[in-house]
C-alpha cells in the first residue's frame, strides 16, 4: 500500500517539476537570447572543417569567431583553398587576391641508396629519437626516413619510399603537420602557382666536401643556380628559390642543365615530358580504400 | 543568540574547517581543472557559491515539503486522493534525481544568465561552467542538507541550510584561489619532469589538505567555548 502511495505520488511530482523547469529555462532561453554574428556561422560553414589547426587557431570555429571579427586574414586555411577563401571573402566583403594553395615540400632528395656512412639504427623507430643519436647516417641535415611525418598526416599525403619522405601531391592539403613534427625541420610549405614546382631538393650547410662525403645527391653549394637566374639565392651554404617571384613565365632550363647534382628537382604533377618517358611502361593501378563499413551504407567519416 | 552563534558555526565549519574540498575531496574535478589562473580560479569559487546557494534554497525547499518522511505536501495530496491522512508518506527516494535535477537547471539558467550579462567570464569559463552540473560539491551540500532535515531533533531551517551552502561556496572559493596561485609559483620552479602538470598539482593539493587537517576538531571547540559562553 505504502509502495503504491510513493509510485503515485513520486511520479507526480517529478512530471510537475518536469514541466515547471521546462517552463522556467524556455523563459530564461528567450529573455537571456544573445545574438550571436551570423558571419561567424557562415564563415565556419565555409571551412572544411577539418580542426587541423593549419591557420594557428585551436579549431575551424576559433578561426572563423577570429575571421568574423576582423582579427585574421582570410587567407589562412590550407586545407579550404581557393575556393574557401572566395567564400570567406564574398561573407566578409573583402577583395580576393590572387591565392595559391600552400603545399608542403620536403628538401632531401637522397634515399637510402643516395645516403652514405650509414649506420645500423635499432632504437625507437621515430625520427624524434633518431635524430637525438648521433651518428645514424652521414648527412646531419637530411631526411632521416623513419616516418615521423607520414604518421603525422592525417589525409595519408606521405609515403616513405626506400627511407625517403615522399609527397603525395594529389591527397596533400597543406596543413602543416608534417613541417611541424619534422625534427630536422627539412619540410616547408610553398605557394603552388602551378601543379609543377621546382625545389632546391637538398638543405645541407657543409662545404662541397663534406657533402659528396655523405650524400650521392647533395647540393654541394657551387652557386651555379644564382648565378643563372635571380630567383635563387645562398642561404648559407645551399640555394633558396624566392617563390614571391616564380610565375609560369620563368624558365629553369639553364639552372637545370648548369645543377652539378641532382638537388634541383620539380615536384607536384609530372610534365608532358615525363608522362611521354613512362608511357611504355607498366605503371600498377591505383588502388583507392573503400570506405564502406560492414555495418550499414552510411557514409563513413571516422 | 543561540542561532546565531550555530549559524556561524556552521557556515565556519562548511567554510574551513570542514572544507569541501580539502577536508571531504569533493568538487575536485573544477579544483585541479580552472586553477591555472588566480582570477579565473575566483570566478569559479564565485560561480560555484552562486549556484551552490541557489541549489540549497531549492533542494531545502523540496526536501522540506515534499521529499522528508511526512512532509506536508504529499501527505495533503494523498489525502486529497483519498487516501488515510495518517499514512506518513516518505518520498525521499526522489532525493538523487531531484537534486541532479534541480542543480542542472539551476546550472543551466546561470549559464544563460552569465552569457547574456558577463560575456568576458563565459568565455573565460568555457567548458567549466557545464561542468558545475557535474560538480559534486553541489550535490554534496544538497545531501548534507536532506541529512540534517531526516533528523527530527534537529531540524533545518533555510537559514541553516543558507549558511552550509554559502559557508562551503566561500570554502571552495578559498581552496580554488589558494590553489591556484600556489600553481602559479610552480610555474616558475623547476620541477621534476616527470611530475610536471596534473602530477605537481595533486601532489601540491595533497599537502594543502594535509595543512586544512590543522583545523580538524575546531568546529567542536569552538561549540563548546560558545556554550559556555552562553551559560
Amino acid at each position: 500500500m505504502l509502495t503504491t502511495i510513493t509510485l503515485i505520488l513520486a511520479a507526480l511530482v517529478l512530471s510537475l517539476l518536469a514541466v515547471a523547469m521546462g517552463w522556467v529555462l524556455g523563459w530564461a532561453n528567450k529573455a537571456f537570447y544573445v545574438e550571436v554574428d551570423p558571419k561567424v556561422a557562415s564563415v565556419n560553414a565555409a571551412l572544411p572543417g577539418a580542426n587541423c589547426g593549419g591557420c594557428g587557431y585551436v579549431g575551424c570555429m576559433e578561426y572563423a569567431e577570429a575571421v568574423a571579427a576582423g582579427e585574421a586574414d582570410i587567407t589562412l586555411c590550407g586545407p579550404g583553398g581557393a575556393s574557401c577563401v572566395e567564400q570567406m571573402g564574398a561573407i566578409m566583403g573583402k577583395e580576393v587576391g590572387e591565392t595559391f594553395p600552400y603545399r608542403a615540400v620536403i628538401h632531401c632528395a637522397a634515399n637510402r641508396d643516395a645516403r652514405l656512412q650509414l649506420m645500423p639504427y635499432t632504437g625507437e623507430p621515430t625520427c624524434a629519437a633518431a635524430n637525438l643519436v648521433a651518428g645514424v647516417q652521414g648527412c646531419t641535415y637530411g631526411c632521416l626516413g623513419l616516418g615521423d611525418c607520414a604518421t603525422a598526416c592525417t589525409y595519408a599525403a606521405i609515403d616513405i619510399k626506400n627511407g625517403l619522405a615522399v609527397i603525395n601531391y594529389d591527397k596533400c592539403v597543406g596543413c602543416k603537420a608534417c613541417a611541424v613534427v619534422c625534427p630536422r625541420n627539412i619540410i616547408t610549405m610553398v605557394p603552388f602557382r602551378q601543379e609543377r614546382m621546382l625545389v632546391v631538393a637538398c638543405c645541407n650547410q657543409d662545404a662541397g666536401n663534406d657533402v659528396k662525403a655523405v650524400c650521392k645527391v647533395g647540393c654541394i653549394g657551387c652557386k651555379a643556380c644564382t648565378r643563372n637566374s635571380p630567383l635563387f639565392h645562398m642561404e648559407g651554404n645551399a640555394p633558396v628559390i624566392d617563390y614571391d617571384h616564380y610565375t609560369p613565365e620563368v624558365s629553369f632550363d639553364m639552372v637545370l642543365s648548369k645543377c652539378p647534382m641532382e638537388s634541383l628537382i620539380f615536384v607536384g604533377k609530372p610534365s608532358p615530358k615525363d608522362l611521354a618517358k613512362t608511357e611504355g611502361e607498366h605503371v600498377p593501378e591505383r588502388i583507392e580504400a573503400d570506405f564502406k563499413t560492414t555495418v550499414d551504407e552510411t557514409e563513413w567519416r571516422g | 543568540m543561540e542561532t546565531v552563534s550555530a549559524l556561524v558555526l556552521i557556515f565556519l565549519s562548511a567554510a574551513i574547517i570542514n572544507n569541501f574540498v580539502l577536508y571531504y575531496f569533493v568538487g575536485i574535478c573544477p579544483f585541479l581543472g580552472v586553477s591555472r589562473k588566480i582570477g579565473m580560479a575566483f570566478g569559479m569559487g564565485l560561480a560555484v557559491t552562486f549556484v551552490i546557494s541557489i541549489a540549497a534554497f531549492l533542494s531545502w525547499a523540496f526536501t522540506f515539503y515534499i521529499l522528508r518522511a511526512g512532509a506536508p505536501i504529499p501527505t495533503q495530496v494523498w489525502a486529497l486522493l483519498g487516501g488515510d491522512p495518517e499514512t506518513t508518506v516518505d518520498l525521499s527516494v526522489l532525493s538523487y534525481i531531484i537534486y541532479i535535477f534541480v542543480i542542472a537547471s539551476s546550472v543551466q539558467f546561470v549559464e544563460m544568465y552569465v552569457r547574456k550579462f558577463f560575456p568576458a567570464l563565459y568565455k573565460s569559463f568555457g567548458v567549466f561552467l557545464p561542468l558545475i552540473t557535474t560538480n559534486c560539491a553541489i550535490l554534496f551540500a544538497c545531501l548534507e542538507i536532506l541529512k540534517h532535515l531526516q533528523d527530527p531533533m534537529n531540524l533545518w531551517g533555510l537559514h541553516e541550510a543558507l549558511a552550509l551552502a554559502i559557508g562551503g561556496g566561500i570554502g571552495f572559493t578559498i581552496a580554488i584561489s589558494l590553489m591556484a596561485g600556489l600553481r602559479e609559483e610552480l610555474d616558475m620552479c623547476d620541477v621534476p619532469k616527470a611530475l610536471r602538470g596534473t602530477g605537481i598539482a595533486l601532489l601540491v593539493a595533497g599537502i594543502l589538505a594535509m595543512a586544512f587537517m590543522g583545523f580538524t576538531g575546531v568546529d567542536k571547540g569552538l561549540a563548546n567555548a560558545l556554550a559556555m559562553l552562553s551559560n
